[in-house]
């Protein structure tokens, strides 16, 4: 009987909670920096999905989810673009997308949150961190941005000959816009 | 008198010539390269060469003028003129094949950190278009400063074994005169 209260309890609120938002693809970005040689190298994706279920009065109650297509992978460069496809790197031919399913989100202070969940790249899920701001658009949309740091070996991405450091850094900033809509 | 330019001064100038060698051996061996970390290191390895030549010139060319040796010594009047044109573009030359490098470089989103320490300003933003006309640039002038440079080192060949003066030797004082030789 307690669990079928909760359940109607359940169904009472999320509605209420559980706005759905939009993904404005064209003014979203995926993007990262890598240290190549200690240069700091910008790349991107250009094709990614993001799904986006949250209260603005309350966004630790939400969801994200979001799914890349990496072979629209911008490396910096033509030859890094098509590397980067092989097995030693993402092996597109099998794991041709990488994904984020947020667990829990907490309140950092007035507009600033961080999603912890996990990330999947190369069929390996590993926990994920991402502070992210939000704020509210004028068409009443709400743009969530954000940074999450990662190291590459954790995915078993660009190893063998490419597995120094020094060379190509483990360590890996990403940045992420996301333009949500109602 | 002193017959040879100060040492610090030649010492720069063969440590030029040592740094654009390598660098055009290295700018070589990359263009017959996939992508490998070898790579990726021999491009750094370039880009740090490159603009150690720069960075020497100013000292360079603050030596040579401070330096009070007469290079005009045992030169016609036509000959003060060809080579004061000649080292003026070759000095250009030493200017814009790093500078035009280092804007290719900018432009095609991949900085220079030199030695991997010393982040260098970015002198224009991402634009691959721009990439591509830097890198025409620092091609055709890489080519005009090889070629100016045989030049160069023929006329100071010349001097030494046709002419018999001391103009080699004032870059190059462990060469004996060939005309202390001779008489």
């Amino acid at each position: 009987m307690k669990l079928f209260w909760l359940g109607i309890l359940a169904l009472s609120v999320a509605p209420a909670l559980a706005g759905e938002w939009k993904i404005d693809s064209a003014k979203s970005q995926i993007g990262f920096v890598i240290k190549q040689m200690n240069v700091p190298v910008e790349g991107g994706f250009s094709r990614f999905d993001v799904h986006a279920e949250f209260d603005p009065a309350k966004p630790e109650a939400g969801q994200f989810k979001v799914e890349i297509d990496l072979a629209s992978i911008d490396t910096g460069s033509a030859e890094g673009d098509a590397e980067v496809k092989r097995p030693a790197w993402f092996d597109i031919a099998r794991y041709p997308k990488a994904g984020f399913v947020s667990k829990t989100i907490k309140k950092d202070g007035p507009g600033r949150y961080t999603v912890s969940g996990d990330f999947t790249l190369k069929g390996r899920a590993r926990p994920l961190l991402a502070p992210f701001i939000l704020t509210p658009q004028p068409g009443g949309g709400w743009l969530a941005s954000g940074r999450a740091t990662l190291k590459r070996s954790q995915f078993d991405i660009g190893g063998g000959e490419w597995a120094d450091p020094s060379v190509v850094a483990d360590d890996l900033e990403a940045r992420f816009k996301f333009l949500l809509k109602p | 008198m002193r017959n040879r330019y100060s040492l610090p001064l030649i010492g720069l100038h063969w440590l030029t010539l040592l740094l654009i060698v390598v660098a055009y051996v290295l700018a070589n061996l990359l263009e017959d390269m996939t992508l490998s970390p070898q790579k990726l290191q021999l491009y750094a390895w370039h880009k740090w060469v490159g603009m150690s030549v720069l960075f020497l010139l100013p000292l360079r060319l603050l030596l040579r003028f401070v330096d009070r040796f007469d290079h005009r010594t045992e030169l016609t009047m036509l000959e003060v003129k060809a080579s004061a044109a000649m080292h003026g573009v070759l000095y250009l030359l030493l200017i814009a094949v790093p500078v035009s490098g280092w804007l290719h470089s900018s432009a095609a989103g991949f900085s220079v950190v030199w030695f991997g320490v010393l982040p260098l300003p970015d002198l224009v933003g991402k634009d691959k278009a721009l990439a591509e006309i830097f890198g025409e640039l620092h091609e055709v002038s890489v080519n005009l400063l090889v070629v100016l440079a045989v030049v160069h080192a023929a006329a100071a060949l010349y001097h030494h074994h046709i002419r018999r003066d001391g103009v080699l030797v004032r870059m190059a004082p462990w060469i004996k005169k060939k005309v202390q030789a001779k008489t």
